[in-house]
């Protein structure tokens, strides 16, 4: 009972946030809906806690300042699109740093099979693939398999058809197993 | 309307022929497993696409913190303006757990509800079968005295026994 007038309560604070949109409470409404599925998605691109904040962060602020703070007609949209290039974008950035320092540390061209299986090494060679897909690949990939949305979903938000969001997932996929086997 | 129904006859026959493609080529065919164990470069893609698949798997089945929402929370609205930040809402936000999915909720239920929709049916089956047997049964029985009249007391008698 205690629950129930609980999420009653939600709801309406839900309502009367929603109806001062001028405040930008809308924002807040935004991260309520969206954020915990933002963050797995997050979590999955980049795999480190911090980076995930850091990236939760400046989604949101763009949110905010969208516009001078006017609410985007699609605010899934904007919010799973642009979250998912601040993670890319901070994944280049890890990965051209890790390279600059395995550069220097050891010579990283051999690779055993032992690694190649290696769990923490197929996620990051499979971060690092997704961080090189061109744009409309990425998108899907990532919205589709990290952000477990479904077709009909990752065709909405990036403007496509369902039909077309499985073409380039299935082409991302051929492009990854490329990535992944070209030696670093 | 008919827009609908060729959409929906055009959905069942591409949802058909998919079916019968992915029988005869998909991986598990026979044909396909019999080149695979011959073809190195195919067994090379297919390894290939496992290890794909594997990654992807384990970026997916690696959990992250319960608390990486709350503070991924308290660090978003830390930046928004002051009177967002003081909002009651922006301070639930900041306790916020990420709960299962509605769907993911109603898994474990998902056996039971099967089995109940499934006695419904069978209860549903029983008595129909019931009632139209008892039909049958009543129509049958009704013939056979109608003739039994007929042959006795005629079969204008019987007619008028029996529209009645």
């Amino acid at each position: 009972m205690i629950s129930r007038a609980n999420s009653c309560g939600l709801i309406w604070d839900f309502a009367t946030a929603d109806s001062l949109s001028g405040t930008g409470a809308w924002v807040l409404s935004a991260m309520q809906r969206y954020g915990p599925e933002l963050v797995t998605m997050l979590w999955r691109i980049l795999g480190n806690e911090q980076d995930v904040c850091d990236a939760y962060q400046d989604t949101f602020l763009k949110l905010a300042h969208f516009e001078g703070g006017q609410k985007p007609e699609h605010v899934k949209a904007y919010i799973f699109r642009s979250a998912a290039n601040v993670a890319i974008s901070m994944l280049r950035h890890k990965i051209i740093e890790r390279k600059n320092l395995s550069e220097a540390v050891t010579d990283n061209s051999i690779r055993s099979p032992a690694i190649e299986l290696d769990s923490k090494y197929l996620q990051e060679s499979l971060r690092g693939g997704i961080a090189q897909l061109p744009e409309h690949l990425r998108s899907v990939v990532t919205l589709h398999d990290l952000a477990e949305l479904s077709y009909a979903q990752v065709g909405k938000i990036l403007g496509i058809t369902a039909a077309t969001a499985r073409v380039y997932r299935c082409k991302a996929i051929q492009l990854l197993t490329v990535l992944m086997n070209k030696k670093e | 309307m008919k827009t609908k129904v060729a959409n929906k006859k055009c959905k069942s026959i591409r949802y058909r022929l998919y079916k019968a493609v992915s029988k005869r080529i998909g991986l598990n065919a026979d044909w396909v497993q019999n080149h695979i164990v011959g073809c190195s470069r195919c067994r090379q893609r297919l390894a290939s696409v496992g290890r794909v698949n594997l990654a992807l798997s384990l970026i997916k089945s690696q959990p992250h913190n319960l608390a990486l929402l709350m503070r991924a929370n308290t660090q978003a609205v830390g930046v928004l303006k002051h009177s967002l930040r003081n909002a009651p809402r922006a301070q639930k936000l900041k306790v916020m757990l990420p709960e299962p999915k509605l769907r993911e909720r109603c898994q474990k239920y998902k056996h039971s509800l099967a089995n109940v929709a499934a006695c419904i049916a069978i209860l549903l089956l029983m008595k129909v079968g019931v009632f139209s047997s008892m039909d049958r049964f009543q129509r049958q029985g009704r013939k056979v005295v109608k003739q039994y009249y007929a042959s006795r007391v005629g079969e204008e008698m019987a007619n008028e026994i029996f529209s009645a």
